[in-house]
């Protein structure tokens, strides 16, 4: 069983590390600064879903800082942990709250959280000047993590079979 | 007791948080009042938050550039023609400053993160610095 939760959390690890390569290679569609897809969200929720909190907190700092290493500078780190970290315990409250029902509601608020954690950041480096933004980051990051959030419903249900054995 | 209230109340909780936040988002993006003043402008440019350069930005504005050097070796070339400002080139990976284009108003700032750039448009009547932080005074 441990060698196959290694191997498991390994293989998820790879997959977000491969979804965010590739949506990073995708160019932006908005010149927004923080809007995109967030498609590696989906691990995250999946494992909430079907393992554990710190499981998914392993496979997600796994990927900040392999990407950091991979593709990032110093500063995207910063961002990228503030925004991770902060939607991991938010959505690990409300998956609690929902009782795991819901699922798309949760990505909705792991997606706004993420972008609320950047934003600080963003905030605090530019003293302000990217206040303008905010309404964008919310109603972006609603939209994609309800999309991520569908995507990881209709994920676990194929995966749950597999996944239980 | 938290089994009481039930997930469902939750639910719809959180649903309509999120219902909120998107409406007041739209409205926040459709109707910038205040943000979008008639007339000239002046253009503030920021990095890591304290006020570097202000030029003034008149319709007879030559066509002009000139380079922004970050304290981490990146480097923003800006330009100006008549009446807008914007990024021409950047030596950062996501060039989003650079898409961004050129501003004539002051609904939204051209940013650059990795460079802690910002080019904020004010009205040419209001004095230099004023727009530092004007939204979170406001608001």
């Amino acid at each position: 069983m441990f060698v196959r939760k290694i191997s498991l959390l390994a293989l998820f690890t790879t997959l977000s590390l491969a979804v965010y390569a590739i949506e990073s290679a995708v160019p932006p569609l908005v010149p927004i600064p923080g809007l995109k897809l967030g498609l590696a969200n989906i691990v995250t929720l999946v494992l909430l879903r079907h393992f554990t909190a710190r499981d998914a907190l392993l496979v997600l700092s796994a990927r900040i800082l392999l990407c950091a290493l991979l593709f990032g500078q110093a500063l995207s780190l910063l961002y990228s942990l503030a925004g991770g970290l902060f939607s991991l315990l938010v959505m690990a409250l409300v998956i609690k709250l929902l009782r795991e029902h819901m699922l798309f509601l949760t990505g909705a608020m792991g997606g706004l959280s993420h972008n609320m954690g950047q934003f600080l950041i963003a905030w605090i480096l530019t003293a302000g000047g990217v206040l303008p933004y905010l309404p964008f980051l919310v109603l972006s990051g609603i939209l994609t993590g309800l999309f991520t959030g569908l995507c990881a419903g209709f994920l676990g249900k194929y995966l749950s079979s597999f996944l239980k054995k | 007791m938290k089994q009481h209230l039930g997930y469902k109340r939750a639910t719809a909780l959180i649903a309509a948080l999120l219902i909120i936040l998107c409406a007041v988002s739209l409205l926040w993006i459709l109707y910038p009042e205040g943000r979008n003043h008639p007339g000239q402008y002046a253009a503030d440019i920021f990095q890591n938050g304290t006020l570097i350069m202000s030029i003034p930005l008149t319709e007879d504005n030559a066509s002009e550039s000139f380079l922004v050097e970050g304290e981490n070796g990146c480097v923003n070339e800006i330009s100006i023609r008549s009446g807008s400002i914007g990024v021409i080139s950047a030596d950062c990976p996501d060039q989003l400053c650079v898409r961004q284009g050129f501003i004539r108003d002051s609904r939204l700032p051209v940013v650059c993160l990795p460079n802690r750039l910002v080019i904020q448009l004010r009205p040419l009547s209001d004095t230099a610095g004023d727009n530092a932080l004007p939204d979170a005074v406001a608001y």
